[in-house]
């Protein structure tokens, strides 16, 4: 049942309980309310034509039927207490309890100037970890650029384009590198239940120029990485989703 | 063998406190074992050239012991917000907030206020759809929005307990991540209790937002949920 359809069937219910229970108190006043039909919350109801000082209750309790249908309270103001736009951007990048709190009850317009100093220390601390030093990313982009565009947390959606978190498209200039921005790449149109979103987030912190910086390459060639793998988890997608709404796979 | 990986790995985490986790899953110590935790969040076109697009919500989660899951909380307003116009401030929202059995929806349509605060928007039902167990109920509305809310398997997937020992540096992890066998998808198994919405895109509108490699025509989508105060 749809909400249009509740309500009218509610304000049916209440404009016939009305004559009977609101027009015959005991002091004389005619108490019926054009509040209690008008189709909207006003006057002290709490919910649409129901609640308050002077309308019927939106509980059906004790009526003939108890499946009758009962105006729903959707009243009251509602705090954020969380909130995402891209994957990861909160747990990753914010590297203390008090910052990943604050960052759940703020607003992107206010992101960069909250989080992106923060962001960028903790990117530079993480090469620091493993003695390196960040280099410019597929991208192109440096510390602060890249750590101003993730700060202003949301997630980017065309509805006219293939989705993807990230696709390096074909290799063709060439380079063996498929990484490398060649112009048939497509970032950042949405995000698709198989994206591998921690892969693509890796490889733009950690991934220098060529996406690979950090990936257990074997440097001196005595056949044992000595680089660590930074820019990927090593982990693809368990869950099953499907071609068809709802999408996601049923529960486990 | 997964599980016990992760029970190893949270042994471990339990000497230094909160246990968090990502995409957003238990991504702070304020919503650790909380109803409005917010899990996960997918946009996107569900086949090529599809007119419509599909958003994702997935709140709480079962892939740790002891946390809130299994139901809605009717004290939480899930909130999708769409910026049209790259001020990265919301022009509509779609909101989702559970009463008994059913999930209502609302939206899209212009927020009462922009920010950290607001309200339900009653005067622009979306629809609404029974609230699923196993099986998943859907329903499709007259304007073509199809819903969805229930509980769903977690499609995230990541090595979380690996990426921890590489946030300890080399001396933990002197190889960064791990390679086949050794990679494990610490959310293999686990499920959220996720809302779908798959809508027409001529219902969300135009927009004139630019993404970071410069395409146009995008909107910039983040969600929140709210708790009644």
């Amino acid at each position: 049942m749809n909400l249009h359809t509740l309500k009218y069937t509610f304000l049916s219910f209440c404009a016939l309980s009305l004559v009977v229970a609101c027009s015959d108190d005991d002091n004389g006043t005619d108490i019926v309310q054009a509040s209690c039909s008008d189709g909207i919350m006003n006057g002290t109801e709490t919910a649409v034509d129901c609640g308050g000082a002077s309308c019927q209750p939106c509980e059906n309790g004790g009526d003939p039927d108890p499946m009758e249908p009962v105006a729903l309270d959707f009243t009251g103001t509602y705090s954020q207490v969380d909130f995402m736009g891209r994957p990861g951007i909160n747990t990753v990048l914010n590297g203390d309890d008090e910052s990943k709190d604050a960052h759940n009850v703020s607003i992107p317009s206010e992101g960069v100037a909250n989080f992106q100093a923060g962001f960028e220390a903790r990117l530079v601390g993480l090469h620091d970890a493993y003695g390196a030093v960040y280099e410019n990313n597929i991208l192109g982009l440096d510390a602060a650029t890249l750590t101003t565009v993730l700060a202003a947390d949301v997630l980017e959606v065309s509805p006219n384009l293939p989705t993807t978190y990230f696709n390096p498209g074909e290799d063709n200039d060439g380079d063996d590198n498929p990484l490398t921005l060649d112009g048939d790449e497509i970032a950042f149109t949405g995000r698709a239940l198989g994206d591998d979103v921690i892969d693509v987030s890796l490889i733009l912190l950690f991934g220098g120029e060529n996406g690979i910086r950090f990936s257990g390459q074997d440097t001196n060639a005595d056949g044992e990485a000595d680089l660590p793998r930074l820019t990927s988890d090593g982990v693809a997608i368990t869950a099953t989703p499907t071609d068809t709404f709802p999408y996601l796979g049923a529960p486990e | 063998m997964r599980k016990t990986k992760l029970l190893m790995g949270l042994g471990i985490l339990a000497i230094v406190g909160v246990v968090l986790v990502a995409a957003d899953h238990i991504d702070a110590p304020g919503t650790t074992s909380n109803s409005a935790d917010i899990a996960d969040f997918y946009a996107f076109e569900p086949s090529a050239d599809s007119p419509n697009t599909v958003l994702i919500v997935d709140l709480q989660t079962n892939v740790l012991p002891d946390l809130a899951y299994g139901t809605f909380d009717e004290d939480v307003l899930t909130e999708i917000n769409i910026d049209t116009n790259n001020d990265l401030i919301e022009d509509m929202v779609i909101q989702a907030l559970p009463r008994g059995d059913t999930m209502y929806f609302f939206g899209p349509a212009a927020p009462t206020a922009t920010g950290i605060t607001g309200e339900v928007l009653v005067d622009s039902p979306l629809g609404s759809v029974a609230i699923s167990d196993t099986e998943a109920i859907t329903t499709t509305t007259d304007d073509g929005v199809s819903l969805f809310a229930g509980p769903r398997q977690d499609a995230f997937y990541f090595d979380f307990t690996q990426f921890n020992k590489v946030l300890e540096g080399p001396a933990t992890a002197p190889l960064g991540f791990n390679i086949g066998d050794d990679a494990v998808d610490t959310f293999d198994g686990a499920n959220t209790m996720s809302l779908v919405i798959e809508i027409p895109n001529e219902m969300l509108g135009a927009t004139t937002g630019v993404n970071p490699l410069g395409v146009e025509g995008v909107y910039k989508m983040w969600v929140t949920t709210n708790r009644k105060q």
